[in-house]
Order: C-alpha cells, then structure tokens, then sequence
C-alpha cells in the first residue's frame, strides 16, 4: 500500500499512516479485550451473588427439613397422675426420670440430672401424653412407648450444628447431655425422619414444634382478596387507558400518576394501610383482608403496565376488522381484543401476584409482626404470612429457628418458582406472533 | 442536460430538482446517449445487442486502469440462507462503481463483504477471495479495524454520532490515534469538511451537535467522518435514497470529486443516479452477479435480458 | 354479614337480568326493538347491582368512623375523662363485653358499671349500621330496577347504555389509581400535620439528634424525645451510596456485555438467571444480610483488626477488631447486589434503544466495540443511564426489609461505612411495630418520616421518568 501520493492528503497526511495504524492496533484490542473482560466479571459476578445466596439458603435450610424424635417408653404411674386433670400432670418429669434410671443413672438430690434430661425432649411429650391419657384412661399403670420430638437443642447436636469443641460454657448443651444424646443415639432411641410438622404445624414457640402451614394459608388467603381486587381494577384500568381513554389532560394525569405509583416505595403502602384500613375504617389488624388490600394497591399499577403492553400487542387491524364489521367500540374490545390478549393479561397477573406473595414491609406495618399460633381460616382474623414469618423467625433468638427461617424461604422461593414457571409457560403456549 | 432516458420513481427525484439551464458537471464523464423519443414513447432500447438470457456466464468488458478490490467466487450465507452467489468482480482504483438491481439482489450485501461489515451480524458467514491490493481481507492476519480504517463506508440514512460536528470528524483520527496534536486534528477536521464541501456551511458552528443539521448536511457530514482517516476505498449504501432532489445532487457532485482520489463503490436503486455518477456499473440479481462493464456500455448495449429490462423499468 | 347482603345481592341481580331479558322480549313483539333482549337484561341486571354496590362500599368504608362517632356522642362524662388510649381501651373491652367476651382488663369503679351499659349501647349501635347499610343497599337495588323496567322499551338504547356503564366502570377502575395516590398523600400529610404540631418541622428536618424512645432533655418538644431526622437521612444516603456503588458498574457492564458481545445463547441463559435475583423477595435479601454476609464482613475486618493491633496502625486496628454485623457496609453491598439486576435489566433496554445505524457508522470507521461502546453508545445512552440509575437510587432509598434485618438502630451521623447506621425505613418500621399509642410524638414521627420518604422518592422518579420518555422520544 504505497499511498504517498501528494493527492492523498486530505485528512489525515497518508505518510506513515499505516504504520501508525498498525502501532495502535496491539493497544487497542488489549483495551478492548480488557473491556469484555469487565463485562464478563460483572455477569460472573452477578452470578456468583444468586449462586452464593441461593447455596447459602440451601445449606442453612435443609437441615430443617429432617427432625429427631425419641422414642421413650413411660410407664404412666397412677401416684403422679391426676385422672381428672391430666394436663395439669408432670409428665415429662416422669419420662425424664424413667429415661435416667433406664440409663443406670443415679440422679443427686437436687434432681439436676432429670432436669436435664427433661430438656432434651420437646414440651410436645406432655401434651402428648396428656391427650393420651385423657382418651384413654386405662393406660393408667401401664407402659406406652412415647415418640415425641427432641428438643431444639438435642436436635442441633445431632444435626452437628452444636459441637462437643465449644467450651461448655458456650453452648446450650452441657457435656452430660451430650453424652446422654450420643448414647440414646447408639442404642437406638432417637430416629430422624422427614420434618412433616414444619409442613403441618402453625407458628411456635418451641422450634422443633413450628411449621409454616399457618403462613402458607394467611398467604394464600392474603393473595386470594388480592388477586380478586387487583386483576379487575387492573385489567380495567389498562383496557380503559389503551382503548377508550380520550387524548387529554386527565388521561396524561392518570397515566403518570401509575407510572409514579409502580415505583412508590412499598413501606409507604404500608403507612396507607395502617392509616386508612386499620386507623380509619378498623378493619382488623393483621387479617388477610387488609393485607390484601394493601397488596392490591401495591400490585395494581405493575398489573396496568402489564396489560397495557398485552394490549398494545395486539395489532390494530384486528380492532379495525371489527369496527368495519359493525361491532361497537365495546363489542370491539371484550369479543375480538381481550381474548387475543389474555394470555399475556394472564401471564402479567400470575407475575405481580407472584411479586406480591413475596412482599413484606407492608405487612410489618399493618401488624403482621405479632406471633399467631396455629392455622388460620378466616380472612378476618389475624393472620401470620410467608414472608413476615420469615422476618419473625430470623429475628428469634432460638438458634433452632435460623434452619426454619431457611427453610421457610425454601418454601417461599418454590411457590414463586411455581407461580413464575406457570407465566412462562403460559406465555410459550400461548404466544402469538403477528 | 436533462435526463429523460429513466423513468422511475427514483429517477424522478435524482434529477428533477437539477437546474435545467445549469449544465451538471460530471466530472467530464460519457453520459449514456439515448434518443429521447424512444423514451417518451416507452419503447424498448434496441435488442439486437442483447443477447438472449444466457446461463450465469457472465461476459464482460474488463475495466481499464489498475484494479483496487478483486472479488473471486463470493458467497455469503445469512443463518445458512445463501445471499449472494459467487460474485467475481474486480474493482478499479480511482474509479466510482455503481452496484444496481432490484431490492434484495444482494448488491448491498456484496458492499458489505468489502470492509467485513458482516462480521458484525451474528450467523453471517462469507466464502470465496476478495482481495485488496492483492491481499485477502478475509484472511486471519488482516484485522477487520485495520481494514475498515483503509475501507470507509457511507450508510443509507445519514447516522452522525450524536455529538458535535467537529468530534464527528474527529472520531475517526482520534480512535486510529492518527493525530498527535490538537492543532493537527483542526486541521484534519477543516480539511475533511472542506472535502465533503461542508466547511462553510459549519464553520461557525463545529462545536453544535451534528443532530442539528440537516439530512443532506449530516450525510456529507458523514462522508467527511470517512474521509477524515484517509481511506483508500469508500463505500456507499445507498447514500441518497434518504435524501431530497437538491441535496442529492450535491452529493452526486461530490462523489465526483472524491473520484479523483478515492476508489468508490456506490449501491444504488436510482439508475439516472448509476449513469450519472459511475464509470463502471455492476448487475446484480437474486443474488448474482448478472453483468458488469463501463457504464456507459451497461445502459446503451446491455448483453443480458434481465439488465435491459431492469434498466428499462420492466421490474425493480 | 356482609356476605349475606351480597348473596342477596348476586340473587337480586340474576332475576333482574332474566326479568329484563323476558320482559323486552314481550314488550319487543310487533315493535323493531332497537337493542336485543339480552342487552336489555344487562342492563336491568346494572342498575339493580351498581347502585346497591356503592352504598354497601361507602357503608363499609364509613361505617366505623361513624360508629365511633355516635359512641362518642352518648358517653358518660367519667368515660370521656378518660385518657385517649385509655378511652380507646375501655371501648375496646365494651365490643368484646358485648360480643359476650370477658373484658381485658379490670376497670375500677365508675367504669365498671358503666361498660355493660356501654356494652349494650354499642352493639345497638352496630346492629343498627350494619342492618341500615344492608337495607339501604337492597333498597338502592330495588329502586334500581324499578326504574330499570319502566325504560325497558322497543325504542330504547339499550346497547349504547350499557356500553355506557361499561366505559363509567372502566374509567373508575383507572382513577382508583389516582384515588391511591391521593389516599397516600391524605394518610401521610393527615399524620404528618399533627406531628409537625408537636415538633417543629424544621427541627424534624435540620435536627441532628434522633432518639425517639428517650427524652434527652426535660424541656424536649414532644416530651417523649429527639426528632431530628438528620442521622436517618445521612445514613440512608450512605447505604445508598453502597449500594449504588456495587450495583451501578456491576450492573452497567454486565447490561453492556448482554447487549453488544454476548451471543444468543448467553443471552439466553444469563436474562433469565438475572431475573431470578431480581425475582427474590428482600426478605431474603435480609436474611443473607443478617446471617451470611453481615458475619463474613466482620469477621475480615476483625481479622485486619487483630492483624493490625500492636502495629504502627494500632489504632485503626482496636477499631476494626470491634466492627459489629450490622455495618452500613453489609446493608449496603446487600442491597447492591439487590439492584443490580433492576440497573442491568434497565441499562440494557436503554442500549438496545440506541439505534443499530450509529454502531454500525461506528464499527464501519475501524472502531472496536470498546471504543464503540465508550465513545458512541454511552454518551448517546447517557440520559437514559442516568434516568435508569436515579430509579435505582430512588428503589434504594425505599428498599425496607434488607435495612431493618441488617442495618441497626443506632442514629449516628457518620458516614463511615463501617459504624452502624440507621435509615428512614428502618425506623418507620421500628416506630410502628412495637408497643403504639397513638397520638404519641413517637408514632406520628413515622409518618412524618413517611411523607419525607414518599416526596423524595416521587421527585426521583418523576425526574427519572422524564429524562427515559425524553431519551426514548429522541430515537423514536
């Protein structure tokens, strides 16, 4: 490439312009390959923060789903149980007791030891024998094996999440509880199995006796009073926005007023609900009715944006084929329009509920804090929820309820995996191209 | 001169608005002399010449003067669909080519083979030798930066950067690091603009941004942005078919300008704009190569069927 | 209750429909009837349904504060001597003692005899609202479809009418959205106002002392403690900062590399794997706050800290071996990595905006697509960047859950990253979910607190909202 010719040098002088070309190149394409570097570190890093997070959840909340119970035979002594009121007996006293002297353990006078064998077995044992008896009577004198679940504590240890290296006085275990665990673990009284009370149960207070079953249903109750205020306001305030609106002030109000709204903050949403539902009207704190509400309005303006773009997907010849026929504006819209859309209304609509199912300031502020035992069925009636059960569990001080809290976001992540897997599909199969 | 031989849409708006008592400078080229009766008459040019449709045998009239690009065998695939099928063609230094055919013949396609344009969409794949002064652009030494800095290209629609006029020009230089000095670079600025016939309409105002001009401004403003690294080759897609009448004809004066230094090849759907602006004309289509030859040849004595009626109107 | 007045409700309808449909078929015979007779019923079916629905709303939204209104008439003067939240306390046990609940506590001796009186007095009051809501309802509804059937004629538009409704039905739907900034805007100023009657506004916006539970001083305003807001908005604005730190170029570069290198199947894996941790609710992200990152955080730096104890930097060291969880660091980085796919996700839009014609201009004068990316596309996607980064900033500020696990509750006015710190969101929350009497300084705060939050965060989006439509109209 001779291109010295005195006519060549417009722009830039052709002398050695190649060669100058040529000396650039190698720092060029190091800068360029360093910038994809950048970008490739980004991703990795991204990546690596759901890979960690997700692992991290995992790890901490599997152990949760298997549990230990001890299997203790009792004899229920007729001198220590009242038969008229069997709740009022000490039953775990008793098993406590019967376990040590099973063990050939001579307990002091103080009764330190059965104390501390009491507090290897959940506070279950004395309900559960309490029910027993009171059903049947005539176990009264006789032997019944229990099977009760372990305490919190015991449970730790078997799962390794306490070990026999901390200081003693570090752990919520003595050596002597240890040693009793792994010798009722060599001779086969305590078995692990899968925790079916973590799916069964309501909210506790003992760890080894909390489940998660009365913040799925105040969940599900909750997006229920959501689903059916939300997705009619919503798809009727898209339909009217992108098919019947007139072009004025008013609709330019109300278009960036849900433009604005989608990104208000949810706590605020929180403080609306607290000041007009519970302050203003009384409905009851902490039902599903009013966190439904809140979540409806939260929910609402993602549901217009969402199926305002189904709408808007929707190509214009098919309303004009409609109109040229004689259907009217309305006929238009909910015969021809919407049908055509409704996969994509739908799918917008199972995303924001998704959304909503995982949201939990607001809850915190309209009283979703407090602790509900058992399972509620009531949408007026207060309630606990997936995700301000997960806030309770992780602020307990119950080393056993950091697993749950794990596995309580388990749970909540599959539900939104379920509801989110269900949009995909909905959008596959019933994906248009026009 | 008034061009009255081509009667298409396009021709309309190329030569329309040119002053009818100013006698276009074409850079001294033949126009194609055709007796206005036939075309008022919407007769056919005489078809003795043309030989009857022949099968892809492509005979042509070699160009004169030494060979910039030569094209061997070139195929390019678009996601395993064929685009365009073994072109050979060779291009002329110090020369303007006009590519025509019909939309989709695959002429815009082949301009982009020359500077790699398509390496940079996903699934595109071209086979066969184009060499540039007897170097193979495709080969694995030549870098495709190094090379679009020797190959510049001008778009369909003018597309600046959304910065001012002068960091437009400068874009070029400063990236191939081609300047050493701010003064340097004015210069190269001034120069390019002056070369795309620009200057005095922007001198006042380099430092505006280059949105503000007009279409036919921005596209001579862009010429000038290739231009500003010293090409030897320019490739143009089309470069007025976003433009008016009037705006069109001072780049058509350009392109004739710029001949005398640069190695042109110019797509372009306007046949009056092909015999206007060109020496050699390539045919293409359905993705080959039909005919090729100096213009003037290509538009009196057409040998192949489908060129003389594309040329006539018959189709496009 | 109410679900009884609806079934009636849903009855009533359904016959309204069928008797409108049957009887515009008998009044059509002979007559060219301009509507069919389903319209007709459509319409019947309307105005038996619309009307009774919005009396039975507007009597469920204003039944309370009405009865509290007329509780509050007949009360005994010893009752209304009573402090607020212990008038609220005796009422509250006079429902329950009228539900034939036992009382909640022990009220001494005027009291005790005046709540079963009170009892009975207010489930009167009740029974009485929830009977004339639920008959002004059914009257509304019946009132209704009379004058429904007397417009059911051949003549009349039934059609045009009930697409009418129709489009009435539909715009209310729209303009509960403005209802729902206006709700926003009257609950928080409402709250706000009797705050700022205690404090000061200015002392609430300039003050820089923030301990809500104590009084620092006896003279305090608002007797109950210190209200200035300053520590909470300096430690907002420093999680923010973090924040933003990692989730703006983590988040710009990652949308850079999926918009301009990555290729189909790339894209196609990572989107929907940034839409996973854009998917995962924050009280996750609080979780792995409070329990993974918070102790990592601490445990590096206490490690430097120990390393460093004893040396030239003892000082530095004393101080990093005594960092606690609760850093504004790990909230931060938290909350970053919360953000970053909302930036990514944002920023790649905004790249894809830019037009197809200026990189291939770019590439076509030799430019890589580092210099492409640099010197062309972000200065062109400059606005839209930088709209897109204010909704992130604006997502930060708001953000509640990741804050309230991880960050702490002490207001300190520092801007080290290591302290602790406590935000706005944080306090709102901390205010309202324990123990409230309302009416309280300290509970009202969170309001005022609330209103600050929502006006910054509307002035933020509403700017960024505008930078984006302008941008987007440029290449439209």
């Amino acid at each position: 490439m001779t291109d010295a010719t005195p006519d060549r040098i417009d722009g830039v002088a052709a002398k050695g312009r190649l060669d100058r070309l040529r000396a650039g190149l190698k720092r060029r394409h190091a800068k360029e390959t360093r910038f994809k570097w950048y970008g490739r570190l980004a991703i990795a890093a991204a990546m690596l923060f759901l890979a960690v997070l997700l692992v991290r959840i995992v790890e901490q909340g599997h152990t949760a789903f298997y549990t230990h119970t001890v299997t203790v035979p009792v004899y229920m002594d007729p001198a220590r149980i009242d038969r008229a009121y069997p709740q009022g007996s000490n039953f775990e006293q008793l098993a406590a007791e019967q376990q040590l002297a099973r063990m050939g353990i001579q307990d002091d006078a103080a009764g330190t030891r059965a104390a501390q064998m009491k507090r290897l077995f959940s506070s279950e044992l004395k309900f559960v024998a309490a029910d027993l008896v009171s059903k049947r009577s005539e176990v009264i004198g006789e032997t019944v094996p229990l099977a009760v679940p372990l305490s919190d504590d015991a449970d730790l240890y078997l799962k390794g999440e306490i070990s026999k290296d901390t200081p003693e006085d570090q752990r919520r275990l003595t050596d002597q509880q240890i040693a009793w665990l792994d010798r009722m673990q060599t001779e086969g009284v305590i078995g692990s199995h899968f925790n079916t009370a973590l799916f069964t149960n309501g909210d506790s207070t003992q760890p080894e006796l909390a489940g998660v079953l009365g913040a799925v249903v105040g969940s599900a109750l909750m997006l229920m009073v959501t689903a059916l205020i939300a997705i009619p306001l919503g798809v009727g305030a898209a339909i009217w926005l992108e098919e019947f609106a007139p072009k004025n002030k008013l609709t330019d109000i109300i278009e960036v007023n849900i433009n604005n709204l989608a990104a208000v903050p949810s706590i605020v949403y929180g403080l609306l609900g607290l000041a007009l539902f519970i302050n203003w009207m009384h409905l009851p704190r902490a039902s599903p009715i009013v966190g439904g509400l809140v979540l409806a309005l939260m929910a609402l303006p993602t549901l217009v944006i969402a199926t305002r773009s189904a709408l808007k997907a929707v190509p214009p010849s098919i309303r004009e084929a409609a109109l040229a026929m004689g259907a009217s504006k309305t006929q238009t819209v909910f015969s021809h329009v919407l049908p055509l859309a409704m996969p994509g209304v739908m799918t917008g609509a199972i995303i924001s509920m998704a959304h909503a199912l995982g949201e939990t300031a607001p809850l915190l502020l309209i009283g979703m804090v407090s602790f509900v035992p058992g399972v509620p069925a009531a949408i007026d009636q207060p309630v606990g929820a997936l995700p301000s059960l997960i806030y309770i569990w992780e602020n307990a001080s119950e080393r056993a309820f950091h697993e749950r809290t794990a596995a309580a976001i388990i749970v909540l992540l599959v539900f939104m995996i379920i509801m989110n897997a269900a949009a995909i599909i909905l959008r596959r199969r019933f994906e248009r191209r026009w | 001169m008034k061009f009255r031989i081509f009667r298409s849409a396009e021709d309309q708006t190329g030569a329309g608005p040119v002053d009818p008592t100013e006698t276009p400078r074409m850079g001294g080229q033949v126009l194609p002399e055709v007796t206005p009766s036939k075309a008022r008459a919407g007769a056919e040019p005489r078809l003795e010449d043309a030989t009857p449709v022949s099968n892809a045998t492509v005979v042509d009239s070699p160009p004169v003067g030494p060979i910039k690009i030569a094209a061997r065998d070139v195929s390019v695939f678009y996601e395993g669909k064929q685009a365009l099928y073994d072109v050979s063609l060779d291009i002329p230094d110090k020369t303007v080519t006009a590519l025509i055919g019909p939309s989709g013949c695959g002429k815009s396609t082949f301009l982009r083979t020359m500077n790699r344009m398509n390496d940079t969409i996903a699934g595109a794949k071209v086979t066969g030798r184009i060499a540039m002064d007897d170097e193979d652009i495709n080969d694995r030494s030549i870098d495709p930066v190094l090379l679009r800095a020797r190959v510049g290209m001008v778009f369909q629609r003018p597309n600046p950067f959304p910065k001012s006029i002068y960091e437009n020009v400068a874009y070029g230089p400063k990236i191939h690091g081609l300047v050493s000095s701010k003064a340097e670079m004015d210069d190269v600025v001034e120069k390019a603009l002056k070369r795309a016939g620009l200057w005095e309409e922007v001198a006042d105002r380099l430092q505006s941004s280059a949105m503000g001009l007009s279409g036919g401004q921005q596209q001579r403003l862009v010429i000038a942005r290739a231009i500003a690294v010293n090409p030897e080759v320019i490739l143009m897609d089309e470069p007025c078919s976003a433009l008016d009448p009037i705006a069109t004809a001072r780049i058509e004066e350009l392109i004739d300008e710029l001949r005398e230094r640069f190695c042109i090849v110019i797509v372009t759907h306007s046949m009056a704009q092909a015999a206007r602006v060109s020496q050699r004309t390539a045919f293409f289509h359905m993705g080959r190569l039909v005919e090729t030859g100096d213009t003037e040849d290509i538009f009196q004595n057409p040998r192949e069927r489908r060129t003389l009626d594309y040329i006539t109107g018959r189709f496009g | 209750m109410i679900w009884i007045y609806l079934l009636i409700l849903i009855a009533l309808s359904a016959a309204a429909f069928l008797g409108g449909r049957e009887l515009a078929r008998r009044r059509a015979i002979g007559a060219k009837p301009h509507s069919r007779p389903g319209q007709h019923g459509a319409y019947a079916l309307i105005w038996v349904a619309a009307p009774a629905l919005l009396v039975l709303i507007l009597a469920s939204v204003f039944s309370a504060p009405l009865q509290r209104q007329l509780t509050a008439v007949g009360t005994p003067d010893a009752v209304a001597a009573l402090e607020h939240f212990r008038r609220d306390a005796f009422f509250a046990d006079a429902h329950r003692v009228g539900r034939g609940e036992p009382a909640l506590q022990i009220w001494e001796r005027p009291l005790a005899e005046h709540l079963p009186v009170e009892a009975r007095r207010m489930v009167r009051i009740e029974r009485t609202l929830s009977w004339g809501g639920g008959i002004a309802a059914i009257l509304a509804a019946i009132l209704g479809g009379l004058f429904a059937l007397t417009q059911i004629k051949p003549q009349t538009r039934a059609r045009n009418r009930v697409e009418g409704w129709i489009y009435g039905a539909l715009f209310v739907c729209s303009a509960i959205a403005v209802l729902t900034t206006l709700g926003i805007i009257a609950s928080l100023a409402f709250d706000s106002f009797r705050f700022f009657q205690k404090v000061p506004i200015l002392d609430f916006l300039f003050g820089t002392q923030w301990s809500p539970q104590i009084a620092i001083r006896a003279d305090q305003v608002g007797s109950s403690g210190a209200f200035g807001a300053v520590p909470l908005f300096a430690g907002t604005l420093l999680i923010m900062v973090i924040a933003m730190c990692v989730a703006a170029p983590i988040g710009l570069f990652s949308a850079i590399y999926l918009s301009e290198y990555a290729g189909r199947t790339t894209r196609a894996v990572i989107k929907p794997l940034l839409e996973i941790l854009a998917g995962v609710p924050t009280v996750v992200y609080g979780f792995f706050a409070a329990l993974t990152v918070g102790p990592l955080l601490r445990v590096f730096f206490n490690e430097i800290g120990l390393f460093l104890i004893g040396g030239p930097l003892d000082g530095l060291g004393q101080y990093l071996a005594l960092v606690q969880n609760q850093m504004a660091l790990t909230a931060g980085a938290v909350m970053g990595i919360m953000l970053i796919p909302f930036v990514s996700s944002l920023s790649d839009d905004i790249l894809n905006a830019v037009p197809q014609s200026l990189r291939d201009g770019s590439f076509a004068m030799g430019a890589t697509k580092s210099e492409t990316v640099k010197r062309v596309l972000l200065p062109a996607a400059l606005p839209g960047i930088a709209g897109a980064l204010l909704l992130a900033v604006s997502r930060a500020i708001g953000e509640t859950m990741i804050v309230t696990m991880a960050a702490g509750l002490a207001a300190n006015l520092t801007f080290n990253p290591l302290d602790t710190v406590t935000t706005v969101t944080v306090q709102i929350v901390t205010l309202l979910t324990g123990d409230q009497e309302f009416n309280s300084a300290k509970t009202l705060s969170a309001f005022g607190l609330g209103l600050t939050l929502f006006l910054v965060t509307l002035v933020l989006n509403i700017i960024a909202h505008r930078i984006v439509q302008t941008y987007r109209e440029q290449y439209d």
